[in-house]
């Protein structure tokens, strides 16, 4: 359950963001969505594909944290075992909401910060503080904003970008095929990555358009994070060890 | 030694609509290069001329799953078909009181009055002929379930009107293979603007007053009324019913089949629905009647109705009482007051041929039969492929791919009144000398009767079938035949991997039930797909 409420110093003073990592704050997520401005954090550490969005079959890019639904292999001992956390994972459990307000009779969507209070992470004990003793907004808070302000934006971003790869007859489907130290194999379906043979007999034009736009850099840096997929599989395997 | 005059380089399609659209897109697919004007490296030129007096018909709102694979090769993107066509999708025909007459169920059989024949085939049919051990089975005992629901997962999507895919589906793919409803004259529309602005298909709006032969009795040219004389290589006649060129022109004479099928009018009407959230149906429903039977065909903003007929077993106006009360619970009275009912009347059957020296007939100007099985765009799509896929190369060779055809086409049109007239044999419907009629021997043709007679004891299969490429394959006909509980008795009981069938049935009712929660419903998707279209890959 979730329950989305406009955040505010009065009512949410004494609140706190428990920061531990664990499946118990509802971080055991195995991919998240990400955006062509994070790529260059993003693929010092996990691997980036594309995925369909369920409920409107768009596509987007996902940083890719496991193999299977509830089992996130950066998730120990407490902590995420990676020097980057991608924001839509750092974000929670905050969100982006819309308020409409009128001023002098023109009606304006304004953004608004949220907080989900039945997330497990919202306690009165552990954790960053909210609010200051007055009321006003603490670091972490002001670091939340911020990451939401960029995950908005970064977000935005993704159809302009899908558009110009899709174009470009850039994606393509891609079955993983992993197989594990205890001799399961398994495959990975549903997921999208670049398609370099397209890629490298691309126009010389069409080349430029995408530098121009800035994705020919997003486009390798996705390419480039292919090779943490055996990270992944490393990490999975010392996860069976166990 | 070939004449270079002799080369096929100009294809006139005379008149648009569906047929004229849908085979000038399909040769511009695989024929014409570059769309970017430079004529000159093209082997062939299209030109398609529409008269701007002649509405098309605008009728044939239900396709067969081939026209996805027609559409992908012509380059149509799906989504457009959803956004600019009224489209929804087809799944299955289903019959209604087909076998019975309401209320006259026959009690020893639990029979439901309604049965579906899904585009999707009987689960294991190219391994395990589930059909026939469910047909033979099913003969012996009343059933809780119809056949379709024991050997085909896509009955659960016809029931509850869910959606054959989902929105992360790629555009054409499918979990549940489908055909689409659609409004005729918006389709020809999207198909006339794709061909003209992607296709490099050249366009002639004008009437044509006259038919010019050569000294060889092949077509020379045509003469219009604004944009003079129209000269080509190959014709083909896509003028409707009229039939200009094969029929008016050739005088190829007709083929009546109306003493096989009956109908002969139809009176079409078009029902808006209540809300924007109406639930749109997922297969073509045909209700039979005391001389007929109504379609129902479910669009996104209104359903198409239609009450098909023998003019010589009931009167016009009966006809049109029965479609009113057919539509009395789904409408108000006022809407009832102010509904425009259309009378269309046709005969039943098919040229000699369709390809007649440089002239080759596409849809109704080659043949009509009543849409019962929604035959019509399919047999465009067979006809306006097989011209694309075997255009000659030049008049001497056209004459074998012409007898080619014709004998591929009578084949075809053979098979399809047969099948069709398995649908009123099978009936058990004494409530009209209609009924009883269709099941007199002198209306059923020969091998319709063979056929009767070998599933009395072996269920339909490939040998029964003598075409390669058939419409219609031993499937349907076992949908049909067990659909109205058609008694399959054999003498010997074949060795069968009796445990390996049960699994796949089992697994039918798992795919059913697990279908049932995962699919959308129809307005669903059609909605999510115009708001965000269908990804490519």
């Amino acid at each position: 359950m979730t329950n989305h409420v406009l955040l505010n110093n009065i009512e949410h003073k004494d609140l706190k963001i428990n920061l531990e990592r664990s499946a118990q704050m509802g971080d055991n997520v195995w991919y998240t969505q990400t955006f062509p401005m994070e790529f260059r954090s993003a693929q010092a550490h996990y691997p980036i594909l594309f995925q369909k969005d369920n409920g409107t079959g768009q596509i987007t890019p996902v940083t890719l944290f496991g193999f299977e639904n509830d089992n996130n292999l950066f998730l120990k001992n407490g902590k995420w075992d990676a020097a980057y956390i991608p924001l839509a994972v750092q974000r929670m459990p905050f969100y982006i909401g819309f308020q409409e307000s009128t001023v002098d009779g023109v009606t304006e969507k304004n953004r608004v910060l949220t907080l989900d209070v039945e997330s497990p992470k919202v306690n009165k004990t552990h954790g960053a503080d909210l609010f200051l003793e007055y009321g006003g907004n603490s670091d972490y808070l002001e670091h939340i904003a911020n990451v939401l302000e960029a995950l908005h934006h970064g977000l935005q971003e993704n159809s302009a970008f899908i558009e110009a790869l899709t174009n470009c007859e850039l994606l393509e489907a891609v079955t993983l095929d992993i197989e594990l130290n205890d001799g399961s194999k398994n495959q990975l379906m549903g997921f999208y990555t670049i398609n370099e043979d397209n890629l490298n007999s691309l126009s010389q034009y069409k080349l430029a358009k995408l530098h121009s736009q800035g994705y020919l850099q997003a486009i390798y840096m996705v390419i480039a994070s292919q090779v943490h997929i055996n990270d992944l599989v490393a990490r999975k395997n010392t996860q069976i060890a166990l | 030694m070939v004449h270079m005059q002799s080369e096929i380089k100009k294809i006139i399609i005379v008149g648009g609509g569906s047929a004229g659209w849908l085979t000038a897109g399909l040769i511009a697919a695989k024929h014409i290069k570059n769309s970017a004007a430079n004529t000159l490296t093209n082997s062939v030129s299209i030109t398609v001329i529409e008269s701007p007096n002649i509405p098309t018909i605008g009728v044939g709102e239900g396709t067969w799953p081939s026209m996805r694979e027609t559409l992908k090769t012509i380059g149509i993107n799906e989504a457009d078909l959803f956004t600019q066509c009224d489209a929804s999708f087809k799944q299955a025909s289903k019959f209604v009181h087909w076998e019975n007459a309401p209320g006259t169920c026959d009690i020893n059989h639990s029979a439901a009055s309604a049965y579906f024949h899904p585009f999707s085939l009987p689960s294991g049919t190219t391994k395990l002929d589930l059909a026939s051990y469910i047909g033979e089975q099913y003969s012996n005992s009343s059933q809780a379930q119809t056949f379709a629901q024991h050997v085909c997962f896509q009955s659960v999507l016809c029931e509850q009107n869910l959606a054959p895919k989902q929105i992360t589906h790629k555009a054409y793919d499918y979990v549940a293979n489908y055909g689409y409803h659609l409004n005729a004259t918006k389709f020809a529309q999207l198909l006339k603007d794709h061909c003209l602005n992607k296709l490099g298909v050249e366009y002639l709006s004008s009437h044509i007053t006259q038919i010019n032969n050569d000294v060889e009795g092949d077509i020379a040219s045509v003469t219009t009324d604004s944009v003079g004389i129209v000269a080509g290589d190959l014709f083909i006649d896509c003028s409707g019913a009229q039939s200009l060129l094969l029929a008016k022109h050739y005088q190829i004479p007709f083929c009546s089949k109306k003493s096989v099928l009956f109908n002969d009018s139809a009176l079409a009407v078009q029902i808006p629905y209540d809300d924007d959230d109406a639930v749109i149906a997922s297969s073509t429903v045909s209700t039979a009647q005391t001389a007929g039977w109504i379609w129902d065909i479910g669009l996104q903003s209104r359903r198409g109705v239609g009450h098909v007929y023998s003019s010589q077993h009931i009167t016009d106006e009966k006809a049109e009482e029965e479609l009113i009360e057919y539509i009395k619970s789904s409408t108000s009275a006022k809407q009832r007051q102010s509904l425009s009912i259309r009378k269309l009347s046709f005969e039943p059957g098919y040229y000699e041929k369709f390809w007649h020296r440089n002239c080759v007939a596409v849809g109704m100007s080659a043949g009509f039969i009543e849409p019962l099985e929604a035959s019509a765009l399919a047999m465009i799509e067979q006809a306006a492929k097989m011209i694309s896929e075997q255009l000659p190369a030049n008049k001497q060779t056209m004459k074998i791919t012409a007898k080619r055809f014709n004998e591929k086409f009578s084949q075809h049109w053979q098979q399809i009144i047969e099948f069709l007239k398995l649908h009123y044999v099978l009936s058990k419907r004494e409530d009209s000398s209609y009924w009883l009629a269709n099941k007199e021997s002198s209306s059923i043709p020969q091998s319709l009767h063979e056929m009767l007679e070998l599933w009395q004891f072996q269920t339909p299969s490939s040998y029964d079938i003598t075409q390669s490429t058939p419409l219609f394959p031993a499937a349907s006909y076992q949908y049909v035949l067990y659909g109205m509980n058609f008694k399959t008795q054999p003498i010997r009981t074949a060795n069968r991997d009796t445990k390996a069938i049960q699994r796949l049935l089992l697994d039918v009712q798992n795919k059913r039930q697990h279908l049932a929660k995962a699919m959308g419903s129809n307005r669903e998707l059609i909605n999510k797909i115009k708001q965000f279209g269908l990804s490519q890959i």
